[in-house]
């Protein structure tokens, strides 16, 4: 950046330095109280000093709200830039990162966070707390699964997972409801029913612990050691409606297809509490397969009358 | 469509004189895919003449009309995000003809997928069309999906549909299956289409 810049222009409100070779953005930055909006991509930043130190700590940390680095060479989110607290717009698209750093959660304000076209594998469930995301985008990366808690993101609207390795989708993604937009294709998702048959029987801890929690039987902190209270509060009610159950860590992975948009059967993962709660009439056996399929297209209804355009095609 | 007598070949010199050349080319009985093709190609985009249709949504890309051709045709201009692509689609038995006139877009072109079929659909071929290229294809051809695949940059393209239609089936490539869909438009004729 020239230096002077902030002289010449004080009330600067937005700099466009794309395409201009930069490799660092030095401090006049930091002296444009006015600027709101940063776009500098397709340039060579990257390295250890590509922002400006005490960036956090200037006046921009409030007022960016819009910057764009795409088509640069970042091979991790530069921690100065998760002091941008008022930033509302972030986009690394197109760069050389390999995770995403759990501190993102700093960016309270962030609406817009486009990391498209990087190789990051796995999604920290740190993301969800953003209260504000309305936009994700995460397609062409190498991401194998996605956490539950992405399930918080009550405010998405879109979801761009395109072009990555998912094999299926946590059956959370049902509980967003204001996503209108999702995109899956170029994954390798299940197509066919896959029951996971690799069952590890519960200890007699859990065996124990389910008796407690099933039959309601009452129990106060003075009658238990500290480590088992806190055990028994972690029960997870299992998904089936028509099961009463609570598993701890012993359950049963389960794929069901959930038809969207009357056509496309996306695989969503369950964990129930034993193989026999697959269905409400006993053991594995055709019947039971397509009892569950019609259970998952009951809440498959719903589903479909919440999202309303899945870009799965 | 059929091959007329004598082909023309235009040069159109501005967006405006693209339209008027082929409402001239719409009122003949007959017209020619390769003159049309060559027509669009020719106009070299000059972003001054169709930055009033080139509305962007941040989620999707969307389709402003441009001109309904005395309903012989529909010329629309598509705005795409970075990331944004279509689902696989086909034309509803019409003529399309897609001309680039900003960034770049990856046409991938599909077989129909067999009657009982219930597999992944067939690619056949795929290319990244430049800026000013003119694709065309027809359901007799196949189908295909578009995307701008830039992190980094927008795209702009130029369609025209004869005759116009405003449903078509999308595709799952997992499995073949269709769905019909109803297309909107996000703008039409410059002002912003409120649903």
């Amino acid at each position: 950046l020239p230096a002077g810049l902030s002289q010449w222009f004080p009330a600067l409100e937005v700099l466009d330095v794309s395409g201009t070779g930069l490799a660092e953005i030095g401090a006049e930055l930091l002296s444009l109280p006015c600027l709101h909006t940063l776009l500098a991509k397709n340039n060579r930043l990257g390295g250890p000093g590509s922002l400006p130190k005490g960036l956090g700590q200037s006046p921009l940390a409030r007022s960016l709200r819009v910057l764009n680095l795409s088509g640069n060479r970042f091979a991790e989110v530069p921690p100065a830039l998760l002091q941008l607290r008022g930033l509302r717009s972030l986009s690394l698209g197109g760069n050389r990162l390999h995770s995403i750093p759990p501190d993102i959660q700093e960016l309270r304000s962030l609406e817009f966070l486009y990391l498209g076209g990087n190789f990051i594998t796995a999604i920290p469930p740190e993301l969800a707390k953003l209260p504000s995301l309305k936009y994700l985008v995460l397609c062409d990366n190498k991401i194998q699964s996605v956490p539950p808690q992405l399930s918080q993101l009550h405010s998405l609207r879109s979801l761009s997972l395109h072009n990555n390795l998912l094999t299926y989708l946590p059956r959370e993604i049902l509980n967003l409801v204001h996503l209108e937009e999702l995109s899956l294709r170029g994954n390798p998702l299940v197509v066919r029913f896959v029951r996971d048959l690799t069952y590890n029987p519960p200890s007699l801890q859990e065996l124990a612990g389910r008796t407690v929690k099933t039959r309601n039987v009452p129990y106060a902190p003075s009658d238990l050691p500290e480590n088992l209270v806190r055990y028994l509060s972690l029960a997870s009610n299992c998904p089936n409606p028509k099961c009463g159950g609570v598993y701890f860590d012993s359950c049963v992975r389960q794929i069901k297809f959930v038809d969207f948009c009357g056509k496309y059967r996306l695989p969503l993962m369950h964990y129930l509490c034993s193989p026999e709660c697959s269905s409400p009439f006993s053991s594995a056996s055709q019947s039971s397969t397509s009892q569950s399929e019609s259970d998952s297209e009951d809440e498959a209804s719903v589903a479909a009358h919440r999202m309303q355009k899945v870009l799965l095609g | 469509m059929e091959q007329p007598v004598q082909t023309e070949t235009w040069k159109a010199q501005s967006l405006e004189e693209l339209v008027r050349i082929l409402h001239q080319i719409f009122a003949e009985d007959k017209v020619s895919v390769e003159e049309v093709q060559a027509l669009m190609e020719s106009y070299e985009s000059n972003p001054d003449e169709w930055v009033q249709y080139a509305k962007f949504d941040q989620y999707r890309y969307t389709r402003n009309l441009v001109d309904n051709g005395n309903g012989k045709f529909n010329l629309m201009i598509l705005c795409w995000g970075e990331g944004h692509g279509s689902s696989i689609h086909d034309h509803t038995d019409s003529h399309c003809f897609m001309k680039i006139l900003q960034g770049n877009l990856k046409e991938t072109l599909f077989e129909w997928p067999e009657k009982k079929g219930n597999g992944e659909m067939a690619k056949k071929s795929e290319r990244v069309l430049r800026e000013n290229q003119c694709a065309y294809i027809n359901d007799s051809i196949g189908l295909h999906r578009v995307e701008n695949i830039s992190h980094t940059e927008t795209a702009v393209s130029l369609h025209l549909y004869s005759p116009p239609f405003d449903t078509c089936n999308t595709f799952d490539q997992r499995t073949g299956h269709k769905h019909k869909v109803t297309m909107t438009f996000y703008s039409q004729f410059g002002e912003r289409t409120v649903c």
